[in-house]
């Protein structure tokens, strides 16, 4: 009501009071010229537009060109089987390799191996986000949660998800628990301390902001708490992600029966040389993928971060 | 001005009368104490200082002398050791949505485009969405900044960023205004026209503003009324009524009128400076530099 009336007034048109729109209109053209870092608001689509057919080209060109080097040197020294303390002796060439990999791709049993690795990855890296992050946010505002339950996770945490292995299996039921478990693990602290991090280095200034502007605490840890710490929240995925993988890999060759650690560890077992290779490959672009996952949902969810990310690059 | 803004426009009319008599700020016997490493330190010693309703009263001091200390109390985030902290008769009790605060940084969210950061203490407030947005899209208009309601806070020049700051504490239409030191950030050219700005927008919203800054042509500018604060502890140690004519004017930073004011306070203020570092300045600090060192430069000093 009080602010209408206000509205009300600023256009008003009583002589006594100075043309506040008429100043306005005066001031505003100024502030391009005087505020040089003002972007126009026409000025932010196009340079989108203009400024990435060239680059992305370029960038294309280089990677190939990086991509290129790397199996070229990795041909000549298994063509000329080099040996200086490395040896290439029983490296399959990329020849051999690319053959083989037509066939294992439509094998039922490779696909298998994949999905099966999928699954735990998944499986274990939600768990640890589902809990991790509600216990980050609790533990990063709440300063006697984080007095109980902080010096308990911090003895727990060095400790590597790996050597958990044999724990694990005498803690769960089955193997594949165990081995969803010691992913769990590996992608827990990651996503619990970054989280953690993020609720504490929120700026004072804006929960300070908010509670002037009438934010109780539910509203101030669901609108400020929440989306002022998701960017170190999805650091915290991206670097759980990876050690995930670490972790399953790690965990599949020693006590598996399924899964592509297991897979590519089997390869070497049964000397089939060029397997190990592709089991090597199709673990680094499984990794790869989950992360473009998280980072796309990230970007989905914080498009402010999206925004400034392609002001400064 | 599109048709959803004039019906709020209209059903307000009747509420004109009520509202000019709000947002009478008083302060009484304020003492405010810090602990740190042990030790106790008296911040604010004693202050009493009241805005009127519609006035514009600013706090000048030198840094550190606890005059944003002040406002976060009035603001409500600090609790008072002692006294009385009032708005129209009620005791300060934490933030509140009467009171709305324009900081230094500009506190703006990130995560935010422009307009939902204005619309922000609507929503806490429970208005409906498409209300909120015409709302926020008027002040937008106003303070000049409509073309970059969908933009975020990280692509507003450091100006821009303070008049949004400024136009979501008037969203909620607040009694009172509390700016500590928001043009602070600001390079010269962008704070004259800010000062202005605001200046202008105040005689149109007559809603009483706690002003805080260390820049004494800003304080007699914008204010009718200039607390002079002393260094630790923050006392208050003169009140000085700006009896200049408004709407004020760029133009009037020349007169003499003007210019008696800027003397008489940085006479007040330059006391408070050389007390403040009274420490740091002991002997012959100010004298020093003053001796006649010729061009042989500080070797001749040190040398000879």
């Amino acid at each position: 009501m009080l602010m209408a009336h206000r509205l009300n007034n600023l256009g008003g048109e009583s002589a006594d009071e100075p043309p506040l729109i008429a100043h306005l209109a005066e001031v505003t053209p100024i502030a391009p010229v005087s505020e040089p870092a003002a972007p126009r608001p026409d000025a932010i689509t196009p340079r989108k537009a203009r400024g990435i057919a060239p680059r992305t080209l370029l960038t294309w060109l280089l990677s190939a060109i990086s991509l290129a080097v790397l199996i070229t040197a990795w041909h000549v020294a298994v063509k000329y089987k080099l040996d200086f303390y490395i040896r290439f002796n029983n490296i399959p060439s990329p020849g051999a390799v690319f053959d083989d990999a037509a066939n294992l791709f439509g094998n039922a049993r490779f696909q298998r191996h994949v999905g099966l690795s999928l699954r735990r990855i998944i499986t274990g890296f939600s768990v640890a986000a589902v809990l991790a992050i509600p216990l980050g946010l609790l533990l990063g505002r709440n300063r006697v949660a984080r007095e109980l339950i902080f010096p308990a996770l911090e003895i727990l945490r060095p400790i590597p998800a790996i050597a958990w292995v044999p724990m694990s299996i005498m803690l769960w039921p089955s193997n594949e628990v165990s081995i969803v478990f010691i992913t769990f693990l590996g992608s827990f602290f990651p996503i619990l301390l970054n989280t953690i991090q993020g609720v504490q280095s929120l700026d004072k200034v804006l929960v300070r902001a908010a509670r002037s502007l009438g934010a109780g605490q539910l509203a101030l840890f669901w609108h400020v708490v929440l989306p002022g710490s998701l960017p170190q929240v999805f650091t915290g995925l991206t670097i759980g992600m990876g050690v995930a993988w670490v972790s399953l890999i790690a965990a599949e060759m020693i006590s598996g029966q399924f899964g592509i650690g297991y897979f590519t560890w089997e390869a070497y077992s049964l000397v089939r040389y060029s397997e190990i290779v592709l089991g090597m490959i199709v673990i680094g672009v499984l990794g790869l993928l989950c992360s473009g996952v998280i980072r796309l949902i990230g970007g989905w969810l914080m498009p402010w971060v999206a925004r400034q990310n392609q002001e400064t690059s | 001005m599109d048709a959803a803004t004039l019906e709020i426009t209209n059903a307000a009319a009747p509420a004109k009368s009520g509202a000019a008599q709000q947002g009478w700020i008083r302060v009484e016997d304020l003492n405010v104490r810090f602990t740190s490493r042990d030790e106790e330190v008296l911040a604010i010693d004693n202050a009493s200082i009241d805005v009127k309703p519609g006035e514009f009263v600013t706090i000048i001091g030198p840094s550190g002398c606890g005059k944003s200390t002040l406002l976060n109390v009035v603001a409500g985030f600090i609790k008072a050791n002692d006294g009385r902290v009032t708005v129209d008769g009620v005791a300060v009790d934490g933030p509140s949505i009467q009171r709305g605060v324009v900081f230094q940084q500009y506190s703006l969210f990130p995560w935010l485009s422009v307009r939902k950061n204005v619309e922000f203490g609507l929503k806490m407030k429970g208005v409906g969405r498409s209300a909120r947005e015409a709302s926020a899209r008027t002040l937008l208009g106003l303070a000049g900044l409509l073309a970059f309601e969908n933009h975020y806070p990280d692509q507003l020049s450091g100006g821009m960023k303070q008049r949004v700051g400024i136009v979501r504490a008037l969203a909620t239409s607040p009694q009172v205004l509390l700016m500590d030191e928001p043009f602070g950030a600001l390079d010269a050219q962008t704070r004259v026209v800010m000062q202005e700005i605001l200046t202008n927008m105040w005689q149109r919203f007559r809603l009483s503003v706690l002003f805080i800054t260390h820049d004494i042509d800003e304080a007699i500018f914008l204010s009718d009324r200039i607390y002079v604060m002393t260094a630790r502890p923050g006392r208050i140690k003169a009140e000085i009524k700006v009896e200049l004519p408004r709407p004020r004017t760029a133009e009037m930073t020349s007169s003499p009128a003007f210019l008696a004011y800027v003397q008489q306070l940085r006479q007040l203020i330059r006391e408070e400076s050389l007390a403040a570092m009274g420490t740091e300045l002991r002997d012959g600090a100010l004298g020093g530099f003053a001796t006649e060192v010729g061009p042989g430069g500080a070797c001749t000093i040190i040398n000879g």
